[in-house]
């Protein structure tokens, strides 16, 4: 920012943006609260998704297999082998992003559209996988797992908060670093960034990781605050989908595009599940279809082209 | 062994239909460049086709089959014609979420209209026994009905002006371009014969098994299987890899358990895409 | 500068299905060098390119740079050991600035980094253009700036894929006097070039490709003058 007046509004318009949703649980009632948490799960979902996809342009269609890994790790650990929840999150979350290592080294050596297709294969065939009978014993398989954790809704509501402020934050320092640019040269023409002397599958595998970490870490809360877990819950496409349409809402490849995409169609699904449960679906259907036919570059891309906002990577 | 080729010939015939879905998924993807993952509810569309013309008008429903076709390669053309031609030279993450929404629209829409109340097409009853073995009828027959469509694809792309150019749209749609071939209209010809496929194999489909609006949901996954594993665009390679992916479906569900064999197209998929991504067959 | 060749090419053979691409190909670049690689369109010379980055990995043979062998190497590991390549459709990177092209180049960071991109752009006359996007900028403009992501490398073996191909004559100037600029400076180039007057007027050596197979090799002057070479490439 070339004005330091524009700078300090901005910090100040933040610390109070920050100070009011801190304090949230003061004073709102249960129901709004939930509707944040949803709110910030998704916004951790979308900007984990735009950290990897958005950047190498590698289309992650299996964002649900981190979510519903890292649910199932957490959720078992909680629920059979009486960890607390504080521990069984980051287990959780670490557990996806070493065996994302490994999946990531193998299945990032395919491009384009197959990959998309082969990160949902992964999660569907994960997903029937701990149905079988042989897993159910551990997984307790289509029965699900309720369960209760042991941690007040405050509580919850401040540790989704807390990890989805790291991960915006997290995702503007890697968009405004040099790794940043280096995914954005993989996307761009990733032959060429090799080329150049850049380790492109080091550096995928890097964003690949990050995104596992952090997606992985929002799953568990997500399932903890559910209080059940199910195979088809876990690993459901929609959870995969659904971060993906709020970042492509917002602008892919922006660091704001998929709070702001998060945030709107939370309140978005909020208000048309209320009015028209039945046909909600197949308007959701139908809002995907006009967003990459009409508006493919999302709002802040559409903001920018307008010069409404800058042109730069930061946002 | 009697059994083994009982359960391996009822796995080809249910291969077959497989087939018939991953043919038409692939002639759109490779010819026309889209993956189109609402192909499934075209399939699901063509077994509420059949359904509502045999209880509503009592039209015989293998004449559905025969009808469907026309009827959804119509519906495809204009769908490609509005919709998806606009998607053929973009980044393929538009086409994917594009042609998801479709699914979701179609799939969410049928359920509002027609409930999630199971439906079925009674029409075939009773088995053929045949050499000690013994078939239902409605699978045969749909059988029998998967080949003659497969047959006649495959003359028409062998022989045809149009089937030809279609091929050499495939194979390189610039050089195509060049020949005069009217790439625009070949992609959409293509759509429409893809989703005139699907249809057919859901009127097919309704024969045989219980109609409802998520149905298509496991032929998709089915279908991707098949065009990974034949080859992206190969209809040759689609059908033996219906027949293949059928075939597993049928031993394992036998074998092992009906859970595991639900396993098996994303196995596939995996195993393929990494050890021999252009899939088993060579065009 | 140690001795010997700064790159082998050892009795390499490529193939693509049925097709030879390379035919047990072998050859010596000295450093300090220009070398013009000439053949007709097939004749193999991008797959060659694509064979020392590493793009593509030969059947048999070996390839040495620098006395080390670098056959099989992935094409980061190659460009970091200052190998840098253009190629024939030029490929930067778009939708980045130039500044963001350059800086992206190789595995530093920091200060040094930024001075050295800065440095670059003044070289090719691209420094008020920094903060533009790539795409902006002329097919010519952006060959410059492909060729300043090769130096970004700090390459001492660079190959181009027809830099002079489809730009104005000025620039074609510009271009062929800063190769010769940073020859003297101790770089050593391989050219593949269809343009006869750029090879004979620039390059010093020449290596001559026809289906695969190396069909002559040696000073410019020698093979301006070998007749039968002249009848391969120009006759049939």
């Amino acid at each position: 920012m070339r004005n330091p007046l524009e700078r300090n509004w901005v910090i100040l318009g933040i610390a109070i943006l920050m100070a009011f949703l801190i304090s949230l649980p003061f004073f709102a009632t249960d129901y709004w609260i939930t509707l944040v948490i949803l709110i910030f799960v998704f916004t951790v979902y979308s900007a984990g998704w735009n950290l990897f996809s958005g950047l190498t342009g590698y289309t992650n269609f299996g964002l649900a297999w981190f979510i519903g890994v890292s649910g199932y790790v957490s959720t078992l650990l909680i629920a059979d082998y009486g960890f607390l929840w504080l521990f069984a999150w980051p287990i959780g979350a670490i557990f996806t992003s070493m065996i994302s290592i490994g999946v990531g080294y193998i299945l990032l050596r395919i491009k384009g559209v197959y990959f998309a297709i082969a990160m949902v294969a992964l999660t569907e065939g994960t997903r029937e996988l701990f149905g079988t009978e042989y897993l159910t014993p551990i997984t307790h398989g289509g029965k699900g797992v309720p369960f209760v954790a042991g941690i007040r809704l405050p509580t919850l509501y401040w540790s989704i908060l807390l990890l989805a402020f790291i991960t915006v934050l997290i995702c503007y320092k890697v968009t405004s670093s040099k790794l940043g640019l280096r995914l954005m040269a993989i996307r761009e023409d990733e032959q060429a960034a090799e080329t150049l002397g850049i380790h492109t599958t080091r550096d995928k595998i890097i964003a690949f990781v990050l995104s596992a970490f952090f997606v992985g870490l929002a799953g568990a809360i997500h399932f903890t605050y559910q209080n059940y877990i199910d195979p088809t819950f876990a690993f459901n496409i929609n959870l995969t989908l659904t971060p993906i349409v709020m970042t492509l809402f917002g602008g892919v490849g922006t660091v704001f595009g998929p709070v702001i995409g998060a945030t709107l169609f939370t309140f978005i699904h909020e208000i048309l599940w209320a009015e028209l449960t039945l046909l909600y679906m197949a308007i959701f259907g139908g809002i995907l279809m006009a967003l990459i036919l009409f508006f493919p570059q999302g709002l802040l891309g559409w903001m920018k082209e307008r010069g409404i906002l800058p042109r730069i990577r930061k946002i | 062994m009697l059994n083994f080729l009982e359960i391996l010939i009822r796995g080809l015939m249910l291969g077959s239909v497989y087939a018939l879905v991953g043919m038409g998924l692939t002639l759109v993807w490779g010819v026309v460049g889209i993956v189109n993952i609402a192909h499934g509810e075209f399939v699901m569309l063509g077994a509420y086709f059949a359904f509502w013309a045999f209880s509503l008008l009592h039209v015989n429903p293998l004449f559905s089959v025969a009808l469907s076709i026309p009827v959804f390669f119509f519906a495809g053309v204009v769908v490609h014609r509005r919709i998806t031609e606009r998607l053929v030279k973009e980044h393929e993450l538009s086409a994917l979420i594009l042609t998801f929404g479709m699914s979701i629209l179609i799939w969410n829409l049928a359920q509002f209209l027609w409930t999630n109340t199971y439906r079925s097409v009674p029409y075939l009853t009773g088995n053929f026994p045949f050499m000690g073995l013994v078939f239902g009828k409605s699978k045969t027959i749909s059988f029998g009905l998967a080949i003659l469509i497969t047959t006649a694809i495959f003359l028409f792309l062998r022989y045809s002006r149009w089937g030809k150019a279609i091929r050499a749209t495939s194979q390189n749609s610039e050089v195509a371009l060049v020949c005069g071939i009217n790439t625009i209209k070949m992609r959409m010809l293509t759509f429409g014969m893809g989703i005139g496929l699907a249809g057919a194999a859901g009127a097919i489909i309704s024969l045989q098994w219980v109609i409802f609006p998520q149905m298509g949901g496991s032929y998709i996954s089915k279908a991707f299987a098949i065009v990974v594993l034949g080859g992206l665009g190969n209809i040759q390679g689609a059908l033996a890899g219906g027949l293949i992916i059928g075939a597993l479906e049928s031993l394992v569900t036998q074998y092992l358990t009906a859970k595991m064999a639900q396993i098996i197209p994303s196995v596939t998929i995996l195993v393929i895409l990494l050890l021999r991504p252009t899939g088993l067959f060579r065009k | 500068m140690p001795k010997g060749p700064i790159l082998r090419i050892e009795d390499v053979v490529k193939k693509f299905g049925e097709v030879v691409a390379l035919d047990h190909c072998s050859f010596a670049i000295e450093p300090g060098t220009i070398t013009g690689l000439i053949g007709p369109n097939g004749a193999g010379k991008t797959t060659l390119f694509n064979l020392i980055t590493g793009v593509l990995q030969p059947d048999q043979g070996h390839i040495y740079l620098k006395g080390e062998e670098i056959t099989g190497k992935r094409p980061y590991e190659i460009a970091r050991k200052g190998v840098g390549r253009t190629y024939q459709i030029v490929r930067i990177f778009p939708k980045m600035t130039l500044f963001e092209n350059l800086i992206v180049v190789g595995k530093e960071t920091g200060e040094k980094v930024t001075e050295r991109a800065m440095e670059l752009l003044d070289l090719v006359k691209l420094s008020d253009k920094k903060d533009n996007y790539a795409s902006d900028l002329s097919f010519g403009q952006q060959k410059l700036l492909s060729l300043a992501q090769v130096l970004m490398l700090d390459a001492q073996l660079i190959l181009l894929d027809e830099p002079a191909a489809g730009i104005n004559p000025t620039l074609q100037n510009d271009l062929m006097t800063l190769i010769h600029q940073l020859n003297r400076a101790g770089k050593t180039f391989i050219i593949v070039e269809h343009d006869m007057n750029v090879i004979m007027g620039h390059c010093q050596n020449a290596i001559a490709l026809n289906y695969g197979q190396k069909i002559a090799e040696g000073s410019c002057d020698a093979i301006q003058k070998d007749e039968s070479l002249l009848e391969h490439y120009f006759g049939r």
